[in-house]
């Protein structure tokens, strides 16, 4: 077992932290927060600058336009994007729809054409399967009925949809009398569709949600992703889950290392008492425990990919665990954080808040720990048995 | 990054299986003589040493004439965790093995490393290591058993006069690598020196301290030392040099120490998991709910270790340095406490029983044995020793973390 990065990886992810230093500053997750009036053009020209490096495709196959590296390549580019809080089509895109289409038997329907429009950077997209902010597959409630010519009628509505406002293909997860099964919808056929999508408004805009609502909204035989009834689609909605939730872990302990290493020079720097906060024995426990935390958290979030990267038979486990653990870290890094930066911290004007709030959505999206605690019992054969309640 | 070995590693791994099979104590030959301390060798400990010796397997980093077969670190890894799943120990010897012997090997001289290394690495002889003392525990600098030099030349002998205290294993050890203060008026970490001193030497006083746990078996002791003489040529390195050899000392297999915390973690999961079904079935509603959760974040602190311990020696390997490793001792040893807690509750009022069984300690494998509530106890081991929690803390904050010293 060999948890480090190799040479390539190690070059990507100087070379990603390199391009983000210079196209996603603080400024520029300010301006999203705010809503400044040019932050949509900021965003823009931040998403031009990764499509021009090929960041959208890095994990495609060649055959659609991609660079054909692997899930470890993007997970090295989710992590620098949550370190910096970055607001890109990325993370749905990438570690939410391409998953969710790799789960399709390959070339099926329009799945290549829109895994090309990914890698030319045209087409962003996302996975909509909560309902009222619940991550579980069994509790979709959301209607697949199907309609001549092998298409879908889809009814239901989708709540915290990443990017579900923006997004131009959403990944939908219905169910039908066979079961389970996943569609893709075109955000752009709003009019008359039966599609309404409404933001929500959200304490970090660097993560937009959306709710979708389906109002008997049609899909042809091309746009099924995997249809109710195959074998394969319960397995299916859960790896999809499960590659979307490592990412969002790994994303959101590379926000908590931001908060510590911002909290860890604040405590070099500021001085009180005639020392450096930082000397008291105090705060250096805390520190030492919030560095703990943070390196626990990666450790978990990095096997994790690794298990998703190989499609290791713990993937279910290690995706469950490193969501689990991300919240436990983001739980001590935003108290710890806010508490030690005193009153500064508590400011607007100061840039920690970005952090914290990316961190603190991080673990109520995709399932929170306790949501993937109860998981883990399950999978760990705990909860068996009538007398649990 | 990924999660296999290569093919030759696998190899390795097989050879070493297949060895291990062939020349292993049997669990009964080894629950009908116990060890009684750190320091004491049952004849099936002496009889699997000296054959690992002799194959090369007890060290396999080193080179053959030191009972190695110069393997990587890599596979030093994989013979650590198959030692460890097979709970066999390679010595009771741990301090001995560990540390003792490699630092002779370093810094003492040729005669010393025949004398008092090459016994221990062939199970014949024990050491203890002499370092805290009454009123030298974390701060360690601070110890006060002093060594004076008296005559000169071929003749001359130190004298020593001092106490030790949780000396482990001095009971029965052979000879105690010894930490004297040899310069009074230095700075204190600059007057230190380390001495060899045979332990039946006259004026050495040892004075048992049963534990709280099986208290029938200490290994913890104090150790007097009065008017005790030895050689000249017993001073292990250049004179005045102690604290900087201690630092070496300890480092030694630093990077591998995490395996066995790992895999002793992951022995309490195993055996909470098992147990988990019948514990958890006798409760019901809210209360099962919540202990089952307990469980839950039980693995996950398990594989927490083991990834934080790969993640490390994986940037090892690559010759970088990996602040995961100083961050090892704390969290295994503080998870360990935690699984035995959390097995304790969930056990319910049966976790109040004493079983008759060897609790672990004086093995090299840290398997655990005994009730839940004996293996909280004795997990205290591993959070006060070699470094408490506390000090664990501080060395992070101020070595990785560069906070200035208060």
């Amino acid at each position: 077992m060999d948890l480090e990065l190799d040479e390539d990886q190690l070059a990507l992810q100087a070379g990603a932290r390199a391009v983000l230093a210079d196209a996603c500053p603080p400024a520029l997750v300010r301006s999203v927060v705010e809503g400044a009036d040019d932050a949509g053009a900021r965003v823009g020209e931040l998403w031009s600058t990764l499509v021009a490096l090929d960041w959208p495709g890095l994990g495609l196959p060649e055959a659609v336009g991609g660079l054909g590296l692997g899930v470890v390549e993007v997970a090295i580019l989710v992590e620098e994007l949550g370190r910096v809080v970055a607001p890109t089509p990325l993370l749905a895109t990438c570690t939410q729809l391409v998953p969710t289409l790799a789960e399709a038997e390959p070339g099926r329907g329009r799945i290549d054409d829109v895994l090309a429009g990914v890698a030319s950077g045209s087409v962003t997209g996302t996975l909509a399967v909560a309902e009222r902010g619940r991550w579980a597959p069994d509790e979709v409630a959301c209607r697949a009925e199907p309609v001549a010519g092998g298409g879908w009628r889809l009814t239901g509505t989708k709540t915290h949809v990443l990017d579900g406002a923006t997004a131009d293909e959403l990944a939908v997860v219905a169910r039908g009398d066979g079961g389970l099964g996943v569609f893709l919808v075109r955000a752009a056929a709003v009019d008359g569709s039966g599609l309404a999508v409404a933001p929500l408004a959200v304490m970090d805009p660097t993560l937009p949600l959306a709710a979708v609502a389906l109002d008997g909204v049609e899909v042809g035989a091309d746009d099924v992703v995997v249809a109710p009834g195959d074998p394969r689609a319960a397995d299916a909605v859960d790896r999809a889950l499960q590659a979307a939730t490592v990412a969002l872990a790994l994303s959101t302990v590379a926000t908590c290392r931001s908060i510590f290493d911002a909290t860890l020079a604040y405590a070099k720097e500021r001085e009180q008492f005639g020392r450096p906060i930082g000397s008291f024995q105090a705060l250096k426990h805390r520190l030492a425990d919030a560095y703990l935390a943070v390196e626990r958290a990666n450790a978990l979030a990095w096997f994790a990919v690794l298990c998703v990267a190989e499609d290791d038979g713990r993937r279910a486990v290690a995706a469950a665990m490193a969501k689990s653990a991300a919240g436990d870290c983001q739980r001590l890094l935003t108290r710890d954080g806010l508490q030690l930066h005193g009153g500064i911290g508590f400011t607007w004007e100061h840039d920690l808040h970005l952090g914290l709030k990316r961190a603190a959505t991080g673990e109520l999206l995709l399932g929170t720990s306790l949501f993937h605690r109860a998981r883990l019992a399950g999978l760990l054969g705990l909860s068996g048995g009538e007398a649990v309640a | 990054m990924r999660l296999a070995f290569d093919a030759s590693v696998e190899a390795f791994r097989a050879e070493f299986l297949a060895w291990l099979a062939e020349h292993r104590p049997s669990p009964e030959e080894m629950a009908a003589e116990p060890s009684l301390s750190t320091g004491h060798l049952p004849g099936w400990a002496r009889r699997f040493t000296r054959a690992m010796f002799d194959d090369g397997w007890l060290v396999p980093g080193w080179p053959p004439e030191l009972g190695g077969r110069d393997a990587g670190p890599i596979e030093t890894l994989v013979y650590l965790e198959e030692l460890a799943r097979a709970r066999v120990p390679r010595t009771a010897n741990v301090q001995g093995l560990g540390i003792v012997a490699p630092s002779i090997i370093d810094y003492g001289t040729p005669e010393q490393v025949e004398r008092y290394a090459m016994p221990i690495l062939r199970g014949e002889q024990t050491a203890c290591l002499g370092m805290s003392e009454p009123g030298a525990g974390s701060d360690l600098a601070s110890l006060r058993t002093r060594a004076v030099l008296d005559g000169e030349g071929e003749g001359a002998e130190w004298v020593i006069d001092g106490q030790k205290v949780w000396t482990s294993g001095a009971n029965y050890a052979d000879v105690c690598f010894l930490f004297v203060r040899t310069d009074p008026e230095a700075p204190k970490h600059k007057g230190i020196s380390i001495l060899l001193v045979p332990m039946d030497a006259p004026g050495i006083t040892v004075r048992p301290l049963p534990e709280i746990i099986r208290p029938e078996a200490p290994d913890l002791n104090e150790v007097f030392f009065d008017g005790v003489r030895v050689p000249a040529s017993n001073l292990v390195g250049e004179l005045n040099d102690g604290w900087r050899m201690a630092n070496g000392s300890l480092a030694h297999e630093r990077g591998m120490v995490w395996v066995s915390a790992v895999m002793g973690l992951e022995e309490s999961l195993e055996r909470l998991l098992a147990e988990a079904p019948e514990l958890l079935g006798r409760l019901s509603g809210p209360e099962r709910a919540l202990a089952t959760d307990q469980v839950v974040q039980m693995a996950i602190e398990t594989q927490a270790a083991r990834a934080l311990g790969y993640r490390g020696f994986a940037k090892l390997v690559r010759g970088g340095t990996a602040p995961e490793q100083a961050l090892m001792k704390l969290y295994a040893s503080e998870a360990r406490q935690r699984i035995a807690q959390v097995a304790a509750e969930v056990q319910g009022a049966d976790a109040v029983e004493v079983e008759t069984v060897d609790i672990d300690g004086h093995l090299a494998v840290d398997e655990p044995q005994g009730t839940w509530l004996e293996q909280y106890f004795h997990s205290f081991a591993n959070t006060i020793s070699a470094g408490a929690s506390e000090i664990q803390r501080n060395i992070i904050a101020e070595r990785i973390l560069g906070l200035p010293r208060g």
